[in-house]
């Protein structure tokens, strides 16, 4: 049996009238990266503020490690690593300082790791923080992250802020603790930024959980799309069982097609002659789009 | 020529366009506060006030804070003499900083922000926004000095004369000038508008010590001191215009060192490098405890140095009590009592006044937890094993160590500068102070403590203690004159508290408003431990 490190089941938080989290549930296993994945507002951050204590849920069950996320906050600190979404800093502390305090607050830093991704980051650890940028902050608040040991890191939207050349250096840096065998949280509105990394992906909208599953499993659910060229009219596929949105000009025709009805396709295709097959495989962000339009 | 000022007259047309609430508001603050006060003053120089006044302004202690006079002998002593002696240098000094900043936020704040290169890619000279800033900052104040003078001879006190009001008034609006051209100059030479504002507020600071020497010492030497050419010009007594003559001069010069100093500077850099922090934290800093003495630092010293200052104040009038308090009738109704020495309800009352405004830092250290909380710099620190309790104890506990801090200060420089000016007469000695200080901790613990309680259940109404503070104060101040019913004055918490030295200390009051505001703190624990932390909502 895989141990859970987070375990949610059925949870609510209101704000005033406002319901921010209606039934959410899901889980991360040891060794797991899980993408958490909404649009902005969805709820992403309520739910992970209430994972660390910082907000109080009214009903469900919450643990990490098996333990109460409220009532056992300070044991389950001790072994997790969190970035804000908006990494705030004291204007008057330079990068360094910060990173050294809230390394120590944690407990267990390590001075080697915590400069050389400084280095990697390359963020200049003598400035103070009023003269850092969204990005500089943002890296602040990783380093501080990764350079302590935890069995659990939860990141909200880790690079926002960042550039290209950075997004990859975390994502190397995340890939290194997901081999080390820990779990991880990863909350993002955009797709890109979970795919290379995630097991499995949460889709929340609207404070409800619309989505869970492992990348493979939610492609399934969308429809490749095929272009396809015939010697003879190409007219004929459009009834076939799995074809939708056809679109023909002269001999040549565009459609989305059914996953489980390839078969019956390109049976039907090669009738006519092939000229041409190309099939695009389907993209998550459609799926993704077709969520948030909801 | 034309490539430096293109278009400043543009940009001044739209500095005027877009600050005119703001110049609204500084003329007629900055106005009112520097020539509204004649009617009080003519209050305080009735019967032997003037007389009264003049022995205690001539303590040293008080020459270095206000200035000095050039009257001689107080039947010479009028009230427009007065007026200028007190207001003069103060009103000047504000007039100073209002142009610092100002200027600062004109011309070095805007290239922080970017904005100054969005003008630059228009056809506007490259240092015409620093004429059109500097501009606007002299017609501001050549407005402000007209209103000044203006509303003083409105007045139409009998030593309050037309030229006086004027040259009161202009000297303000010089003082003003004179520090936009330190603001421009040091806008040029630091690395970034912070910078800028601090080290020409700095030099304003320094200027102001350096006068409470001269001024002190051998007034000739004054004169070399910009600040100094405000109150020298002695308006209603000599009505001496030379030192104006010196501030335009120097003002003319420090400008153009400015415009020097830009033109060969690129945008954006100053002549001083940024100065590096450190890479690593210090030891000290590494904790809940050191973190939070870290940030209220500023503050804390800026508000301990006040209570020195405030404490010797108030000290240096004990000299000459007896006049200043017997030719008063307001003065006296406020602060004494009888079956005692003057001295010693004068301490009495001053006592409950300055812990009051001691109250204020403990208060403000409270809030201080919450405004960290709202601005999202503590998120990351809930996931660390520092636990509600250590931010909030270790708040508390700050908060209660500077009422401490604040007390021993207040109350120490009140009874050290007392003790000095009394010399021989001398009553009481600093025990006595101190314990009269110490004796109103309990309202100081009150206070922090309905902070606490706030901090933890209504976070958002913490600023509402300092309106219960501010309504205590003026019952203490003016309760004595008001005559108020008692349980009416038993609203404001020191109130309930006696007042050594005249009345005996109370134990069962100490004890009592003790445990209370301890078991305030508690509740709010209790509230802090289980509410949401804002950045949810």
């Amino acid at each position: 049996m895989v141990e859970k490190v987070i375990n949610l089941k059925g949870l609510q938080k209101k704000f005033g009238k406002f319901q921010a989290l209606n039934d959410v549930t899901f889980s991360v296993n040891a060794g797991e990266v899980v993408g958490f994945i909404g649009p902005n507002g969805a709820g992403k951050s309520t739910t992970i503020r209430t994972l660390l204590g910082i907000i109080r849920r009214d009903d469900g069950h919450a643990e990490i490690f098996g333990k109460d996320v409220w009532k056992d906050s300070i044991e389950i600190h001790k072994r997790i690593s969190y970035v804000p979404g908006d990494v705030s800093l004291w204007r008057s502390l330079t990068g360094g300082e910060i990173i050294d305090l809230f390394i120590k607050l944690h407990g267990g830093g390590n001075k080697q790791k915590r400069d050389y991704l400084i280095k990697r980051f390359e963020l200049d650890p003598k400035k103070k923080a009023k003269g850092y940028s969204k990005g500089n902050r943002q890296k602040v608040g990783l380093i501080a992250a990764l350079s302590v040991d935890s069995d659990l890191y939860i990141f909200d939207e880790p690079t926002s802020g960042l550039d290209p050349l950075m997004e990859a250096v975390f994502q190397e840096e995340v890939e290194k603790i997901k081999e080390a065998g820990k779990a991880i949280l990863l909350s993002s509105h955009i797709l890109s930024e979970v795919e290379r990394l995630a097991d499995k992906v949460v889709i929340i909208r609207q404070g409800k959980i619309v989505e869970t599953g492992n990348l493979e499993e939610l492609r399934h659910l969308t429809r490749t799309t095929v272009t396809l060229a015939t010697e003879r009219n190409v007219a004929e596929i459009a009834g076939v069982n799995g074809v939708h949105d056809f679109e023909q000009t002269d001999n040549q025709a565009t459609f989305s097609a059914d996953n489980q009805y390839f078969n019956d396709i390109l049976l039907a295709a090669t009738k006519l002659g092939v000229t041409k097959f190309e099939a695009v495989p389907p993209t998550l962000e459609d799926l993704f789009m077709r969520h948030y339009e909801g | 020529m034309r490539e430096k000022f293109t278009h400043w007259d543009s940009l001044f047309a739209l500095y005027l366009k877009r600050d005119w609430k703001k110049i609204i508001v500084w003329i007629l603050g900055v106005g009112l506060f520097s020539a509204g006060f004649v009617s009080a003053f003519e209050e305080i120089a009735k019967g032997q006030g003037l007389v009264g006044m003049y022995e205690t302004l001539k303590n040293p202690a008080m020459i270095a804070m206000v200035g000095p006079t050039p009257v001689e002998s107080a039947a010479d002593y009028t009230l427009g003499a007065m007026y200028a002696h007190e207001m003069l240098l103060f009103c000047g000094l504000f007039a100073m900083i209002m142009s610092v900043l100002h200027v600062v936020s004109h011309t070095r704040k805007e290239e922080d922000l970017g904005l100054t290169e969005l003008v630059r890619s228009f056809q506007i000279g490259r240092q015409a926004n620093s004429l059109a800033s500097m501009m606007e900052t002299i017609v501001i104040n050549a407005l402000l000095a007209l209103f000044i003078g203006g509303v003083m001879m409105s007045f139409g006190a009998d030593t309050i004369s037309a030229e006086g009001s004027l040259l009161f008034g202009a000297s303000i609006g010089f003082a003003g000038i004179v520090g936009a051209g330190f603001a421009l100059v040091m806008a040029q030479i630091m690395p970034s508008s912070t910078s800028a504002t601090g080290s020409a507020l700095g030099i304003v600071g320094l200027l102001y010590i350096i006068r409470a020497g001269t001024d002190v010492s051998n007034v000739d030497f004054s004169i070399i001191n910009p600040l100094s050419w405000t109150y020298l010009t002695y308006p209603f007594t000599e009505n001496n215009w030379i030192p104006l003559i010196f501030a335009l001069i120097f003002s003319a010069i420090v400008v153009i060192i400015a415009f020097a100093l830009e033109g060969a500077r690129d945008m954006g850099a100053g002549y001083l490098p940024e100065r590096e922090g450190r890479g690593n934290a210090k030891k000290s800093l590494l904790s809940v405890r050191g973190l939070f003495t870290k940030i209220n630092k500023g503050v804390m010293i800026g508000w301990l140095v006040a209570f020195v200052i405030m404490g010797a104040a108030y000290g240096s009038i004990y000299g000459d009590m007896q006049t200043f308090l017997e030719s008063n009738e307001m003065m006296k109704q406020m602060f004494s009592q009888s079956g005692v020495s003057i001295e010693e309800s004068f301490t009495g009352t001053i006592m409950m006044v300055m812990i009051v405004l001691v109250s204020i830092l403990p208060i403000a250290i409270v809030n201080k937890l919450f405004t960290e909380e709202s601005r999202l710099h503590l998120s990351q620190l809930y996931a660390t094993k520092v636990t509600r309790g250590q931010l909030y104890w270790t708040s508390i506990g700050l908060a209660v160590f500077a009422g401490l801090a604040g007390i021993l200060l207040a109350a120490g420089s009140l009874g050290g500068t007392a003790i000095s000016v009394m010399g021989d007469s001398v009553t009481m000695d600093i025990v006595d102070f101190l314990t009269a200080g110490y004796n109103f901790l309990p309202s100081v613990l009150f206070f922090t403590g309905l902070a606490a309680l706030a901090l933890g259940w209504v976070p958002k109404l913490g600023k509402l203690v300092y309106f219960y503070l501010g309504y205590s104060f003026a019952l203490n101040y003016f309760g004595g004159i008001l005559d108020l019913p008692e349980w009416f004055s038993k609203t404001a918490i020191q109130s309930w508290i006696p007042q050594m030295p005249m009345d005996d200390f109370s134990t069962p009051v100490f004890i009592t408003i003790t445990v209370i505001s301890i078991a305030l703190m508690v509740m709010g624990y209790l509230g802090y431990s289980r509410r949401d932390m804002v950045e949810g909502a």
